[in-house]
């Protein structure tokens, strides 16, 4: 169930290059947590290093902690694909896997892991995630037909479905609404909404307007100039970031003055 | 970056610095209509509300549409919000100080302040002037701390009212029940001019600091 994360003194090397220093922060269990930043200012490389994502780019390290429920996923002895088990992903553009069926994409992650599951348990955990993933109702008559027949809206949900499916604590959300229009887009918000119920939710977004509206809190990065490393300038109660932000900097962004 | 939307801010800031200055003008004339029994200055401060409940109007549209078009967040949220909330102080003082003009209309020739209240009232003119003064500052500077100072000089109103009821109520009041009700409503509509400048105040405390200044003093 969910779990709370905590970062400490990260930073994010690519090479030689330092992308991300010196980021300490907290994200409670059960809310949601928003990115927000100019590009360039590492919070998707923060998010990725939530659940090592980062590491399939090659020369990518990282130095400072992670924490998951106070256990840290640097750990020596911890497997980097258990944390993603543990920490899901869902990214800008819908990704299902294109030749499978709606329902072999929710199962995909089950069938991958080793306990073999019953026809009528991954029957059931498909049916439930689909729910959660507010899509259910829109595909209960075409299981079988593949997931690319779906809406740009429609598959995000998919994907978040998958996600879900092999029962995350935390659920990563790299501009999860992107690649929709806004009536999906809305649908995603309001998904977002309830699974805050049972899990904790990070979200990287360049809408601001969204982070306004989805997040309990709100974490805004930026960074010095091209070439410099992004860091987080303040995080806090979305309400206070967006009505009264302490830092002059997170202020200028959010209105839009900066640059 | 976003140079129509600040350009806009900055016009209706502006506007509302205008609406300042109409109602501090309106104020001057009322109570100099209504001390020297000038007919012509009452009237002109009556037409010259319709100015401002217009000002007031045009202020609220034009914030909705910059809150609906641009979404605006913090100071300028505030700063809009406020906006709308100010206005309307303005619009009443505006609406008070057409209440006094009428006062000296409906005594016209004679002065509706008789000479026992002249010196209290004449002060109350003073301290509303300074306080709308005051006031148009704390708007340009969004300047906290003379904010701050407006609560006590609302406070010398306030004492002002209560020397203008000690008079009426003296025995030796010789004026009638209409000059009474006359100046207990003058009292009234000074001391309601001088609370809605400190309100206007403390929104721009509020814009400024994103705080809202803590309960009013009574």
């Amino acid at each position: 169930m969910a779990r709370r994360i905590e970062i400490k003194d990260l930073d994010i090397h690519y090479g030689r290059f330092c992308a991300v220093r010196g980021v300490t922060l907290s994200v409670p269990a059960r809310s949601v947590t928003a990115f927000i930043g100019p590009s360039g200012c590492g919070k998707s490389s923060v998010l990725r290093t939530l659940n090592r994502m980062h590491e399939v780019v090659p020369g990518a390290r990282v130095e400072g902690n992670v924490l998951l429920d106070g256990e840290d996923i640097y750990a020596r002895d911890i497997d980097p694909v258990a944390v993603r088990r543990t920490v899901g992903m869902v990214f800008q553009r819908p990704n299902p896997f294109p030749t499978m069926s709606i329902y072999d994409n929710v199962a995909a992650g089950l069938k991958l892991d080793k306990r073999r599951l019953k026809r009528s348990e991954l029957d059931d955990v498909v049916l439930r995630s689909l729910r959660a993933a507010n899509l259910w109702d829109e595909v209960r008559d075409r299981l079988h037909k593949p997931g690319a027949s779906l809406s740009g809206g429609q598959q995000q949900r998919l994907c978040i479905a998958r996600a879900i499916a092999v029962e995350p604590d935390v659920l990563l959300m790299d501009e999860p609404c992107s690649a929709l229009d806004p009536i999906s887009t809305l649908a995603i918000e309001d998904l977002i909404g309830s699974l805050k119920e049972r899990y904790t939710i990070v979200i990287v977004t360049h809408n601001m307007q969204q982070a306004a509206r989805v997040s309990d809190r709100t974490a805004f990065f930026t960074l010095a100039g091209v070439g410099q490393p992004g860091e987080l300038v303040e995080d806090g109660d979305t309400q206070q970031i967006f009505g009264n932000p302490r830092d002059r900097r997170t202020e200028d962004y959010i209105s839009g003055r900066f640059g | 970056m976003r140079t129509a939307f600040r350009e806009e801010l900055d016009l209706i800031t502006a506007s509302v610095a205008g609406m300042t200055e109409l109602v501090a003008m309106a104020m001057d004339r009322a109570t100099v209509a209504l001390l020297e029994a000038d007919l012509a200055l009452a009237d002109q401060v009556m037409t010259g509300d319709r100015r401002v409940d217009s000002l007031r109007t045009d202020l609220e549209d034009r914030c909705v549409a910059l809150i609906a078009q641009q979404q605006p967040v913090a100071t300028d949220l505030r700063l809009l919000i406020s906006t709308i909330h100010l206005a309307g102080d303005l619009e009443r003082m505006g609406d008070l100080a057409a209440h006094i003009a009428k006062i000296a209309r409906r005594r016209h020739p004679h002065s509706a302040v008789p000479a026992q209240a002249r010196d209290v009232i004449a002060q109350m003119g003073d301290v509303a002037h300074s306080l709308v003064t005051t006031v148009a500052d704390v708007l340009e500077g969004r300047d906290v701390e003379l904010a701050a100072a407006m609560e006590t000089e609302d406070d010398s109103m306030d004492a002002l009212r209560r020397k203008l009821f000690t008079i009426v109520l003296s025995p030796g009041w010789a004026h009638g029940t209409a000059a009474a009700i006359d100046a207990t409503l003058l009292g009234r509509y000074y001391e309601r001019y001088a609370d809605h400048a400190v309100a206007i105040a403390r929104r721009t405390v509020f814009v400024a600091t994103g705080n809202h200044p803590g309960p009013v003093r009574r």
